[in-house]
């Protein structure tokens, strides 16, 4: 017998010749770009543009094996506003689209799983590429098993040889499916319209403790086609920095880094030491500082904001932490306390202001994003659209929030765990990936959970009320900073200009609190959290301290609920009433939506589904965003 | 030269490519039938099978090796013609959906990779404007208010007033919008608002209250202008994303037509 495919190459080839030699159809020169000079931009950023950062397609080795068929092509449609039909046979289409997309499919073993799928059996030598092999043939339940396994092994460090170990032809195969993907993205590039930004997942998962980042890049194919994405097996992140050091330097370029998922880190995230436990250097500092100025701080696995362990007094603190605080990623090490520190974000950010203090340099001063970490191809972060963290659990199959997860559902995590994902908003002047990309540098973003609020903050020392009756926005601009900006404290208060607009097509807003972090004269961390201006704040006084309840509309028989509790927009002018001179601070916005039902409600009414006591009492919850903070920052070190 | 209409046709090319499938194994003198108990492992054949090799060990195998892999492969020959003697092949659900997997393969490999004429792309687009038109602009200036009863009761004062802005209640919504594209409403308004405006003429007067997910807007719709056809050179790289995806999906199902036809389905009701 011979290989199939080689009858498919003649048949191509034979085919090719009666189509002739057409001529190629080229991409628009400002379409291949970073974009910048191809657009008129406003004076200010005067709209955040909307996206998605971390999507995965048929080329993750995890996502193809879970089963997705849509590639890149699919992916961007659906995110630019395009029908598509899902690969288990759903249409799917964005009621709004969004602004911009990147790509993140993991580096390691890119397309492999594909190929594994593709080989003749005959050619695979190992036993257990031959069994994940047959099982991905097998039926998708038991290419879902094998994927299973292959994160488990990633996870371990125990993937066979030949999967990703055959340096020449993995490395061959990465070019070719980058350069056919980057060439895809100047496609559906359009200056103005929609934005495709190429990037890629470095996957470090040391031990199973993830320590995951997102590369993003500024440019277009012609400085992108000059690397391939980095794979992360036997890598430290000083090599991650190096690669994008020398991107840099070889292209002219400019490329950034996400960190995701600490809350599956075990503590490793925002360590206060050096990786192998030495005392941090500055030159560590300084040089993660400038490779990721931000982090994602919500997805589909969960909430990294903060927890209950490191943020007794704050009430909103257990969003999306259940299921995931038990572990590292695989659950192959459980999480203690002490770890928490170094695995949520507020207290990274609390972290960053002592090593700034000792060292001079701040390592954690990162603004934050939401993103989806979808493996289906389709870049959906609302509750009622939630396709699925994976091809095994798109929204046709009834007991997904039921059903076990592919990691630790022994130790107690399921599909109900799982959010529906989050968005990324950037204030841009344009839509354009030098714009957006640029906002992200210079910490200009903000995440949610999903819906689309519009949050302003702006920090100052002369900000009043009657700002509001002008152009606030200027003002804001003018005399003070945006977020992911800095304030340097001049023994002056600093006060806020704060605005949040609910999503114009979802739920009303309960509150918006400031978080506030500070080092103390002892060197001690300290945080809060203020609640700055809420809906019906005349019907809603303090009791003893606290906002009550804004209220709970959602029908649980029915998965609704109405705009009659909370506001339409929530603004204030806010002055720290625990201002110190001399204190290093930063100040980042939460911005609570009234309570809604989450996707799991929806499908318990959709299919009939009673849910166990715990996934209902989770199925209604207070959606939120997380504004970038504002550091008040300090001259001098110690 | 030009080439017949004909030769462009991709159920032409289906045909023709199974043609010379068919010519290449009979040139080849390979035997269909499984029925054949002579396995010849000729040149060629050998030199695929060192391929092989050398592709998963990085170097080209020693003659022994060789020999071994041979004889690797002819028991696994042995064993396919066996299997398919006794139909294994058949209720075997991965051969089946590999089988059919290859054959949509076939008939969309082309145009997976083609890079149609602009001729191609030109008749695409003359088929479907309205895909590469320009979004619907609107010019408008909008007012809001917490209630249905605060809007209706401002009309009468907004019109004609020229310090209309001052005479909403206050919000973080641009009051003023000009040849704005229709997504640049919605991402700022909503889809409740942008239905509504649908419903109205434009004119200089106020209307509404029209609803959204904000509340309430009182709305001066100074023009609504429907998106205009854009020139071929402007939309090409669009057009070519369009004729890709749907020409991969056409093809499939004319292929799948072709071959159906030549069925009787019969399904108990």
């Amino acid at each position: 017998m011979r290989n199939g495919m080689v009858y498919a190459a003649t048949l191509v080839a034979g085919a090719a010749l009666l189509a002739g030699c057409d001529k190629a159809t080229s991409i628009p020169q400002e379409a291949r770009g970073d974009g910048e000079g191809t657009i008129e931009l406003a004076e200010y950023p005067d709209r955040p543009y909307w996206g998605d950062t971390h999507l995965h397609t048929d080329n993750s080795i995890d996502a193809f094996g879970f089963g997705v068929r849509l590639g890149p092509e699919e992916a961007l449609r659906f995110a630019s506003g395009e029908e598509v039909t899902s690969t288990t046979g759903v249409k799917a289409r964005l009621a709004r689209p969004l602004d911009f997309l990147v790509i993140a499919d993991h580096s390691d073993g890119l397309g492999a799983t594909r190929r594994l799928y593709d080989a003749p059996r005959l050619l695979i030598r190992d036993a257990t590429l031959r069994r994940w092999h047959d099982m991905m043939h097998e039926s998708p339940q038991q290419s879902q098993r094998a994927v299973a396994e292959l994160i488990t092994a990633a996870a371990n460090g125990t993937l066979p040889d030949g999967l990703t170990e055959d340096p020449e032809a993995q490395a061959e195969a990465t070019r070719d499916i980058w350069t056919t993907q980057l060439e895809t993205l100047d496609r559906y590039n359009r200056p103005g319209k929609f934005t495709a930004l190429a990037g890629f997942e470095w996957t470090l998962m040391p031990d199973g403790n993830n320590l995951h980042r997102v590369v993003m890049f500024r440019d277009g194919s012609n400085r992108t086609r000059q690397v391939v994405p980095y794979a992360s097996i036997d890598t430290r992140v000083e090599q991650l920095w190096d690669y994008m050091d020398a991107y840099a330097k070889k292209t002219g370029g400019q490329v950034l880094a996400i960190p995701h998922n600490s809350n599956v880190s075990n503590g490793l995230m925002f360590e206060l030491t050096m990786p192998d436990g030495g005392a941090m250097t500055a030159e560590y500092a300084r040089r993660r500082a400038r490779a990721e100025p931000i982090v994602e701080i919500t997805q589909i696995k969960g909430d990294s904001e903060t927890h209950p362990l490191l943020s007794p007094n704050d009430e909103f603190a257990s969003f999306g932490v259940a299921g995931w605080e038990l572990g590292n990623l695989p659950l192959t090490q459980r999480a203690t306390p002490e770890m928490a520190g170094g695995s949520y974000i507020r207290e990274a950010l609390k972290r960053g202001l002592s090593i700034e203090e000792q060292l001079g340099v701040n390592p954690y001063a990162f603004g934050v994003v939401g993103s989806t970490d979808s493996h289906t191809s389709l870049a959906t972060g609302d509750e009622d659209n939630f396709f699925g963290k994976h091809t095994g659990n798109e929204p046709a199959i009834k007991n997904r929030s039921l059903a076990s997860q592919n990691l630790g559902t022994r130790e107690g995590r399921f599909g109900w765990h799982y959010l529906a994902g989050g968005y990324a908003a950037a204030w841009a002047r344009g839509n354009t990936r030098a714009e957006i990309f640029d906002a992200f540098q210079r910490r200009e973003v903000y995440a949610t959970t999903g819906p689309r609020m519009v949050v302003r903050l702006f920090g100052g020392f002369d900000f009043t009320e009657s700002d509001w009756t002008g152009d606030w926005v200027r003002a804001g601009y003018k005399r003070g900073v945006p977020m992911g900006g800095t304030l340097k404290d001049k023994g002056k208060v600093p006060v806020f200009l704060i605005s949040a607009l609910k999503d114009p097509d979802g739920a009303n807003l309960d509150r918006v609190q400031m978080v506030k972090g500070w080092v103390d004269a002892s060197g001690e961390l300290h945080e809060r959290v203020y609640d700055v201006v809420w809906s019906d704040m005349n019907k809603r006084a303090r009791r003893s301290g606290k906002v009550p309840a804004v209220g709970d509309t959602v029908d649980r028989s029915t998965a609704t609920y109405t705009n009659s509790i909370g506001a339409a927009e929530l603004r204030s002018v806010w002055r720290d009433p625990d201002y110190r001179q001399g204190q290093r601070a930063f100040y980042y916005l939460r911005v609570l939506e009234i309570p809604t039902p989450r996707w799991t409600l929806y499908d318990a009414v959709r299919f009939g589904i009673k849910l166990p006591a715990d996934a209902m009492a989770d199925a209604v919850a207070q959606e939120r965003a997380y504004s970038s903070p504002i550091w008040l920052k300090q001259k001098k070190h110690k | 030269m030009r080439r017949p209409d004909w030769t462009g046709e991709p159920l032409v090319h289906f045909l023709v490519a199974g043609a010379v499938i068919f010519a290449l194994f009979a040139w080849r003198g390979e035997v269909a039938d499984p029925s054949s108990r002579t396995i010849s492992v000729d040149r060629e054949q050998q030199a695929q099978i060192a391929l092989g090799f050398e592709r998963m060990m990085q170097r080209p195998p020693t003659d022994a090796e060789l020999d071994s892999q041979i004889e690797r492969f002819v028991r696994d020959e042995v064993l396919y013609r066996e299997a398919l003697r006794l139909g294994l092949d058949r209720d075997d659900a991965v051969v089946r959906r590999r089988l059919a997997q290859k054959m949509d393969m076939l008939a969309s490999a082309q145009a997976e990779t083609a890079r149609p004429s602009d001729a191609v792309l030109h008749a695409w687009l003359r088929a479907h404007p309205e895909r590469f038109a320009d979004e619907t602009r609107y010019s408008l200036d909008q007012l809001w208010f917490a209630s249905e009863t605060a809007a209706s009761m401002a009309v009468e004062k907004v019109n004609g007033a020229n310090d209309w802005q001052q005479l909403g209640q206050p919000i973080s919504l641009p009051a003023s919008l000009d040849q704005a594209a229709r997504d640049e409403v919605l991402a700022r308004y909503g889809e409740q608002f942008l239905a509504g405006i649908d419903r109205l003429d434009p004119g200089e007067q106020w209307q509404g209250p029209v609803q959204s997910g904000f509340g309430w807007h009182l709305v001066r719709l100074r023009a609504r202008k429907p998106g205009e056809p854009r020139p071929f050179s402007e939309v090409a790289e669009r057009v070519e994303n369009d004729w890709r995806t749907s020409t991969i999906a056409v093809r499939r199902e004319e292929a799948y037509r072709l071959l159906r036809d030549a069925y009787r389905v019969e399904i108990a009701r």
